[in-house]
């Protein structure tokens, strides 16, 4: 076998081409690892909103809660059905409803749809991951809310003491902030139900109802008898579920679109790989000759060009996972397309998605060398008597 | 051409070979008694045709040729007689359009690519005129070449590559790029490469075609010592008398021919 570090030495004595080709190469990988940290990243948030014992009901046909309506009168139906089934204490569960206000961003110009929760006294027992951090809770059927964290300072009123308007003339008093372990409640405004309902015209209803079973395995009990009474005309899904179904759309879109860019952009690198390879082996056409003369077989001319076009490759790679991986320091805030609202997020690598970046450069290395190292292992010995 | 004369010019550096092979290992005194007479090269009838689009280029015409074992010979004729088409098919890195060509008993005809490559490997030493170093690898790393297709451990591969370069008068110069080497020194490493795997025969294209006089004479002593002292078997194309002087037999081809 030729030795690797004739491949190692010969990439690092042509610096700038390999560094043009490496840096296209790890502009794919971090493109690629960006997107799929992003996806990640999406999916978590909304993920760390979901309790395993928590069922959603809304109605059926209903895909966000958004679009959902559950008549007080089946709220309580459904509280009652849940303790029947076996419900973890007090609050057994909460009737929301959502509501979606307009709000200027600060620093850049624009405004933003951020959701409005409209919440009992109970939000707090109900969601006991969720604290505040900074002032104290709202009092119950004022104008007072409380905020994610994430929407701090990011949006005109968005900060103690400050105040937005929920409707027009109908301004609302920040007195709290929240944390919820990073979840897009965080990316919520909290407000007194009643208060939200009166204002959207809404009375007599909510939006969805959240309870908490005593144990996650009782799930399909209670899904059979909410969705049982077709009266009722209700769905149950577990929390779970039904945040994984609004960020997948998001996240499916990112993946398709990270896919697409590393794609075109991948078939950029890699003919920029096998242009670099094509003229190495070009260029080294005697020394190759010389090493089949003296005996190196032609796999073994193939196996080497390959594996320098592949250390070539993962050094990119390498380089563009790092870069990525930095990117865990960047938050983002998007459209969330299950509820057309802003949510805020972060680049959160796994090992698995690094390792498939690295992963891809190693294959677009392999298959862009592929056609150079053919061509190497067919220089003719004779090469090596050429002056 | 005299072997006499040869030898006799060489006395001074036989001395000082004598006194080093008791430290170079067996490899080097493999072939210490070649069997005289006995053809390590033999060539009958041997034609090479290349084609240049439809147009057929006859370099070599049913030559025939003989060279002993232990033999130093030359190969002299005017640019485009054919010099380096038939010491390709004799080093096994082409092969004859029609004839035979056995090589310490292999037939080239009819050899595959890759069964060519383990003949290489295993018989024949390259010099060329260019050297044909790895720029990227140091002159140690350049001479155990040939040796990583041989199944020696590292340390009998590093051992070897120095008692080569040893040989070639390089042991100060084993960790220098070729770029840091003059002609002659790189000439030298590129020997020390061809006889580092202990070959049949050393194959020589103008090995002093790049080089100065005095360089050039360097190398041409350095072959004769290989030749007399280590009894490798040398054929040597070049179009220098000086360099054709130091061969126990010089032959010329012309259009193809040996004259
Ligand atoms: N692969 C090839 N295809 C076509 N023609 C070739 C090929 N190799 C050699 N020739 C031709 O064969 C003839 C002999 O070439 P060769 O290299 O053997 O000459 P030479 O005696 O070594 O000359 P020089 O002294 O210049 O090195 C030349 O006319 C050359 O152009
Ligand atoms: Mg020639």
């Amino acid at each position: 076998m030729v030795p690797i570090k004739y491949n190692v030495r010969n990439l690092v004595v042509r610096k700038s081409t390999t560094a043009a080709a490496a840096f296209g190469l790890a502009l794919v990988v971090f493109v690629f690892a960006c997107a799929l940290m992003l996806a990640n990243g999406i999916e978590r948030t909304l993920g760390r909103a979901a309790s395993p014992d928590v069922v959603v009901v809304m109605r059926k046909g209903s895909d966000t809660e958004m679009t959902s309506t559950v008549e007080d009168k089946q709220v309580s139906l459904v509280l009652a059905q849940a303790a029947q089934i076996g419900a973890a204490k007090k609050p057994v569960g909460v009737g929301e409803v959502l509501a979606v206000v307009l709000l200027d961003k600060v620093g850049v110009d624009g405004v933003s749809n951020v959701t409005v929760r409209g919440v009992t006294e109970d939000v707090f027992a109900f969601r006991p991951s969720a604290k505040i951090i900074e002032g104290r809770a709202a009092n119950p059927g004022s104008d007072e809310v409380v905020i994610g964290s994430g929407l701090k300072g990011r949006f005109k009123g968005m900060n103690i003491g400050e105040s937005f308007e929920l409707k027009k003339n109908r301004p609302m008093k920040v007195v709290g902030i929240f944390d919820d372990d990073g979840s897009a409640f965080e990316s919520e405004v909290w407000a007194d139900v009643h208060v939200v309902r009166q204002a959207f015209g809404r009375s007599g209803s909510v939006s969805s109802v959240r309870v908490r079973l005593d144990s996650p395995s009782k799930f399909d009990a209670f899904k059979t008898l909410v969705e049982g009474d077709r009266q009722l005309g209700l769905i149950a899904m577990r929390e779970a579920d039904y945040v994984e179904k609004q960020s997948q759309a998001t996240g499916i879109m990112l993946k398709i679109l990270g896919g697409m860019v590393a794609f075109f952009f991948g078939v950029g690198a890699m003919i920029g790989a096998t242009i670099t390879m094509n003229a190495q082996v070009a260029g080294r056409s005697r020394e190759i000759g010389t090493l089949r003369a003296l005996g190196f077989s032609k796999g073994s001319i193939l196996f080497s060009f390959l594996i320098e076009s592949l250390v070539l490759s993962l050094t990119g790679g390498v380089v563009g996972a790092v870069a990525a991986i930095g990117m865990k320091a960047v938050k983002l805030t998007m459209l969330n397309m299950g509820t057309f609202t802003e949510i805020v997020f972060g680049f959160e690598p796994t090992p698995t998605i690094i390792i498939s970046a690295v992963g891809l450069s190693a294959f677009m290395g392999l298959l862009g060398g592929f056609l150079p190292a053919v061509r190497a292992a067919r220089v003719s010995p004779v090469e090596a008597m050429r002056g | 051409m005299s072997t006499e004369s040869t030898n006799e010019r060489t006395s001074k550096p036989n001395a000082e070979a004598k006194a080093m092979q008791s430290d170079v290992p067996e490899q080097y005194r493999k072939n210490a008694t070649p069997e005289r007479g006995k053809a390590i090269i033999e060539l009958s009838g041997v034609t090479k045709t290349f084609f240049r689009g439809k147009e057929p280029l006859t370099v070599l015409d049913g030559l025939s040729l003989s060279i002993e074992e232990g033999g130093f010979e030359a190969l002299m004729g005017p640019s485009g007689s054919g010099k380096s088409t038939l010491l390709n098919l004799i080093a096994g890195l082409d092969r004859p359009t029609s004839g035979k060509a056995i090589i310490a008993g292999n037939d080239i005809g009819a050899m595959s690519d890759g069964e060519l490559a383990k003949f290489r490997a295993r018989h024949i030493g390259f010099i060329f005129q260019s050297y044909n170093l790895m720029p990227v690898l140091t002159a140690r790393e350049n001479v155990e070449l040939p040796l990583l297709l041989t199944k020696l451990s590292s340390t009998e591969r590093r051992k070897r590559a120095e008692t080569a370069l040893r040989v070639t008068g390089l042991e100060n110069r084993m960790d220098h790029y070729p770029r840091q080497l003059s002609g002659g020194q790189e000439q030298r490493v590129a020997i020390a490469r061809a006889i580092v795997h202990d070959p049949t025969i050393l194959v020589c294209d103008e090995p002093t075609g790049d080089l100065d006089r005095k360089s050039a004479d360097d190398i041409l002593e350095l072959l004769t010592k290989l030749n007399v002292d280590f009894k490798k078997t040398i054929l040597m194309v070049t179009h220098d008398p000086a360099a054709a002087d130091r061969a126990t037999i010089t032959r010329h081809l012309n259009k193809g021919r040996l004259e």
